[in-house]
């Protein structure tokens, strides 16, 4: 059969350009391949989700609990249909294995993009698959989001609400922009559909197209190699070919993982639907986004608020705070690979130690991170007794600039103590060498 | 580097292939930005999306009580969430809850604690528009991002908004004592009638929703023109 498929796909020339890539053999370069099967299992259960769920905001009756032919108890198609999910056989671990693959699927980025930018591994000429890897991040939280509101329960009609609030709070084209990305004011009778196109065919779409891209990049620049592979074979690709070694610890690991998802999906409950109930004027109090967005949340919670008029456009304490902030931040995450002027191409991870700057600037970064999402918990802070309510937003200002600030400091400190020590046992060693001859 | 520069007298294939892709990504995007013109749908007020109007009924709005009429002696200084209902062209009641932006809240003071805020404030508050025996009623959508603010844990004469911790003080026209929201909330301004409260007149300035009273001018002229 290998020759019968060889003589029309030429399989032998894919073999030798792409099924022996090596990979490098390093637990840490397993982050990015659990993202991209989160990906695949996300869009599995993602189609088997969509071919039970009904994207329409139009009121129906309720067939669980119709209530009375006078008044028959009407809620929004689409959470009817997510109950009607919840019903089905393993539905609601589906929904579960959904969002709990979501989850994963950020948080091995995230980690992914920490081990790329702590290693150096962002360097020239890997600048373009950095930046491609922000787009993915944004993309990714973006799909989470919109998904969020599919089930449009209470949880997800106060959610949008207060999204569909920071994309009108944009000066001068808000109103605009809210009612063409929303499908008129909120909540307008086209909302579900149009969430329902972005989340199912936009947003994926780009998903793939960037990972697409992400990947032929990958395969054409290969992989940064560890450091071994420079004791073991200088300027030579050192690794484990895709076929046939890497494969089989690629589907263990994909196995692996997935069976962990399940089983937390069949343990943890998220999102109970039926809890939060339909949309209704009722709020819910503590509602708070996800983790990876918990940041934007708390630096919201923390701008003292104002409004500035500037040429007809209002520039509010909301546009700043979940506009203008975050994309500072992400500003600053596209520039890293500029901030590196070398002209020659990185082939090493580099170990972060021997680069005190960056591997400082990166711990204040996630701790300032931390802080800001501590802070979107300032209600709970309050009510508790831990923050004085008069002075909350003060001592979480110092935090946010205080925290970030001790954390660069202390790991220089920390870096030239090990190098330190690092250099001493080098002397120690060369002293003992020279004793033996 | 070729020493004679070719002589074509024609357009070269590198001009015309520069030029239709040139042409064809003016054409993408004008009809990408007209596709996305369409995006935006044109505003449809109904009946049940329009603004509170004078003469509508304030409703209870919680989901076990919801479409009741609102009796004046179950009103205390607890917030009760309620909608505006008006009448639709056929004169049939309906509920205006198909705007979120117009839930309110509504709660009962002492005549005489409440203080007319000063000019400088920006604040509004009608006193003909509180009832005669203190009765009040503000949009209960917290002006910053939406939440519907409740009575305060630590002082229940103040509205809380949980969200991002904006707090109101209902006695004087609801303006903003603490936390990030720019604006107060705006009073609706109601009468007692019989068992019933009636709204006598919209809320004094812009609500949840609107950036300004501009804003809000704008929209309100746009109600009057499609509903009359």
């Amino acid at each position: 059969m290998n020759q019968w498929l060889d003589d029309r796909l030429h399989i032998s020339r894919l073999n030798d350009k792409f099924l022996r890539k090596a990979f490098p053999v390093h637990h840490s370069f397993f982050l990015g391949e659990i993202t991209l099967f989160s990906l695949i299992v996300l869009i599995i259960t993602g189609i088997l989700l969509a071919l039970s769920y009904e994207p329409s905001n139009s009121p129906v009756v309720n067939s669980f609990d119709p209530g009375t032919r006078a008044e028959p108890n009407m809620i929004p198609a689409a959470y009817h249909s997510a109950l009607k999910i919840n019903a089905m056989p393993f539905g609601d671990m589906l929904r579960r294995i959904h969002h709990w693959m979501a989850n994963i699927m950020v948080a091995a980025a995230v980690i992914h993009m920490m081990r790329v930018y702590f290693t150096g591994a962002f360097k020239k000429p890997r600048e373009i698959n950095w930046w491609i890897g922000m787009l993915l991040l944004i993309f990714a939280a973006l799909t989470a989001v919109t998904g969020y509101i599919l089930p449009y329960d209470n949880y997800a009609y106060n959610t949008v609400s207060v999204i569909y609030a920071i994309v009108k709070s944009v000066p001068w084209v808000g109103d605009w922009l809210a009612q063409a990305a929303f499908a008129g004011r909120f909540p307008g009778e086209g909302i579900i559909p149009r969430i329902y196109g972005y989340h199912i065919m936009l947003l994926p779409g780009i998903l793939l197209a960037l990972t697409g891209a992400h990947m032929l990049i990958m395969i054409k620049q290969k992989h940064t190699q560890p450091q071994y592979a420079k004791r073991i074979a200088y300027k030579k690709i050192v690794g484990v070919p895709l076929s046939t070694q890497q494969t089989p610890i690629m589907l263990l690991l994909v196995l692996l993982f997935t069976g962990l998802v399940v089983l937390f999906s069949a343990f943890i409950p998220v999102h109970p639907i039926e809890h939060y109930g339909p949309p209704s004027a009722q709020p819910i109090s503590g509602i708070k986004p996800d983790w990876y967005l918990l940041w934007v949340f708390g630096a919201l919670a923390i701008i003292p608020g104002f409004e500035l008029e500037v040429l007809g456009g209002i520039i509010s304490a909301e546009f700043v705070g979940a506009m203008v902030f975050p994309g500072l931040i992400i500003g600053a995450m596209f520039a890293v690979p500029m901030l590196d002027r070398a002209k020659d191409n990185q082939y090493y991870a580099e170990n972060p130690t021997n680069h005190p700057v960056r591997l400082a600037a990166g711990v204040a970064f996630m701790a300032m991170m931390i802080v800001l999402s501590v802070a979107g918990y300032k209600v709970e802070l309050v009510q508790s007794g831990l923050l004085p309510e008069a002075s909350a937003n003060t001592i979480l200002w110092i935090l946010t600039i205080g925290v970030p600030l001790v954390s660069y400091f202390a790991t220089l400190g920390i870096v030239r103590g090990i190098r330190a020590l690092r250099e001493a046992d080098e002397r120690d060693a060369l002293a003992h060498a020279h004793a033996d001859d | 580097m070729t020493r004679y520069k070719k002589q074509d007298p024609e357009m070269t294939r590198r001009r015309f292939v520069n030029a239709a892709m040139g042409g064809a990504a003016a054409v993408g995007t004008l009809g990408l930005v007209s596709a996305l013109g369409g995006a935006k749908p044109v505003l449809r007020i109904t009946p049940d999306k329009a603004p509170p109007r004078a003469g509508d009924i304030l409703v209870h709005a919680t989901a076990a009580k919801e479409g009741q009429i609102i009796r004046p002696s179950e009103i205390t200084d607890r917030v009760i969430q309620a909608w505006p209902m008006g009448k639709d062209q056929d004169g049939n009641d309906v509920i205006r809850k198909a705007e979120p932006n117009n839930l309110v809240g509504v709660q009962r003071f002492r005549k005489d604690s409440f203080k007319v805020p000063g000019e400088g404030e920006h604040v509004e508050l009608k006193l003909e528009g509180i009832a005669e025996d203190g009765i009040v009623v503000y949009s209960n959508k917290c002006t910053h991002a939406g939440c519907s603010p409740e009575n305060y844990a630590k002082d229940t004469s103040k509205l809380f908004c949980s969200c991002h911790s904006g707090l109101y003080d209902p006695l004087q026209g609801c303006k903003v004592i603490g936390g990030p929201p720019p604006r107060a909330m705006p009073q609706l301004p109601i009468k007692v009638e019989g068992d019933r409260l009636v709204v006598t007149e919209t809320f004094v300035s812009a609500p949840f929703g609107f950036l300004n009273n501009l804003d809000w001018e704008t929209y309100l002229q746009r109600v009057k023109e499609i509903l009359g």
